[in-house]
């Protein structure tokens, strides 16, 4: 009798639920970030000189360096899960906290972003805002917020690692790497589409 | 062994023996980190290169369109081995694919259109 519950753990696909529930997730949140690029580009190609002297005010090695914590952490967390499977729960620990510190690197060079556009005027209700840096604080604001949301299940699994018990649920952290890694998809798309205008940036513009 | 690491094991599909495996993924990983690393360098690269001026706005539309193909390429990378696609179930690639695919058309088709609208309709 319980082989026959059993099996319903196990379907036929053999797609782990949480997995597939996941992929799901993801696909919803593309659309919910495709709304923004959708009215980015759009905005963005009838006001080239605008949106390209936005961009001439980020900081593209900032941005750079944030771009190469993100896949470094992306790294460590797909090598986190791959060594948690193999019960190799020390590598484990060690891989999920160094992306914990990817992760935590990003948003302290965040915070020093936005401190620097505070500080120039270019926030929303700022002097010198413009629909450029609307997109700017929309984007890399939500982007940074999934950030935190991805922090939170990190630290949660983290702690249970140093605990007593342990932690040994590797298709957990890997539906949770999904996300994470998919925190660095959006990133790959918003870090050209932002900081990248540099032929756009000169005055004269088009 | 807990339940869910037997899940863990069929859904990953092929049926190396763990040593083999082992190297195999940790090298594809490492791959990928340097793959990733080099398109990130060039896209700026990319960027800040002059095209020609003769292009008009395509010159523009250029530029966005190495960029967004750089992006791509960065994408499928990351969703194959460290979102683990490849190993995956068919049907899994199917959810994956359409609202991917969707995204992409999205991009390439907003600035193609209006490149053209500006090249050939309000000259």
């Amino acid at each position: 009798m319980s082989s026959a519950l059993n099996l319903a753990h196990e379907p036929i696909s053999k797609i782990p639920h949480g997995k597939m529930v996941m992929w799901v997730f993801l696909a919803s949140e593309l659309m919910f970030f495709s709304g923004f690029f959708g009215a980015f580009i759009v905005l963005r190609n009838s006001n080239y000189p605008i949106f390209g002297h936005g961009s001439s005010e980020l900081n593209i090695p900032l941005a750079l360096l944030n771009t190469f914590l993100l896949i470094g952490s992306s790294l460590t967390m797909a090598l986190s899960i791959y060594n948690l499977r193999l019960q190799r729960r020390g590598n484990a620990k060690l891989f999920l906290g160094l992306t914990l510190v990817g992760a935590f690197g990003f948003l302290v060079v965040k915070t020093i972003e936005y401190s620097t556009k505070f500080e120039h005027h270019l926030a929303p209700g700022q002097s010198e805002h413009t629909t450029f840096f609307s997109f700017y604080f929309l984007m890399t604001g939500f982007h940074a917020l999934h950030v935190i949301c991805g922090i939170i299940p990190m630290l949660y699994i983290f702690m249970k690692m140093y605990s007593k018990s342990g932690y040994d649920h590797p298709v957990k952290l890997e539906v949770l790497g999904l996300y994470w890694h998919f925190v660095d998809l959006m990133w790959i798309f918003i870090f050209p589409a932002l900081y990248l205008m540099i032929p756009f940036h000169g005055p004269s513009g088009h | 062994m807990s339940h869910e690491h037997a899940a863990a094991t069929t859904a990953h599909g092929h049926a190396h023996d763990d040593h083999a495996h082992e190297d195999h993924g940790i090298k594809e990983y490492m791959k990928v980190f340097y793959a990733l690393c080099f398109l990130t360098l060039l896209t700026v690269g990319a960027a800040a290169m002059p095209f020609p001026e003769a292009l008009g706005h395509w010159k523009d539309t250029l530029h966005v369109t190495v960029g967004v193909i750089i992006a791509v390429i960065k994408v499928v990378a990351v969703m194959y081995i460290f979102m683990h696609l490849k190993f995956d179930h068919p049907l899994l690639r199917l959810v994956v694919y359409i609202p991917v695919a969707l995204f992409i058309i999205m991009v390439f088709g907003l600035n193609f259109l209006e490149t053209w609208d500006y090249t050939y309709i309000t000259r």
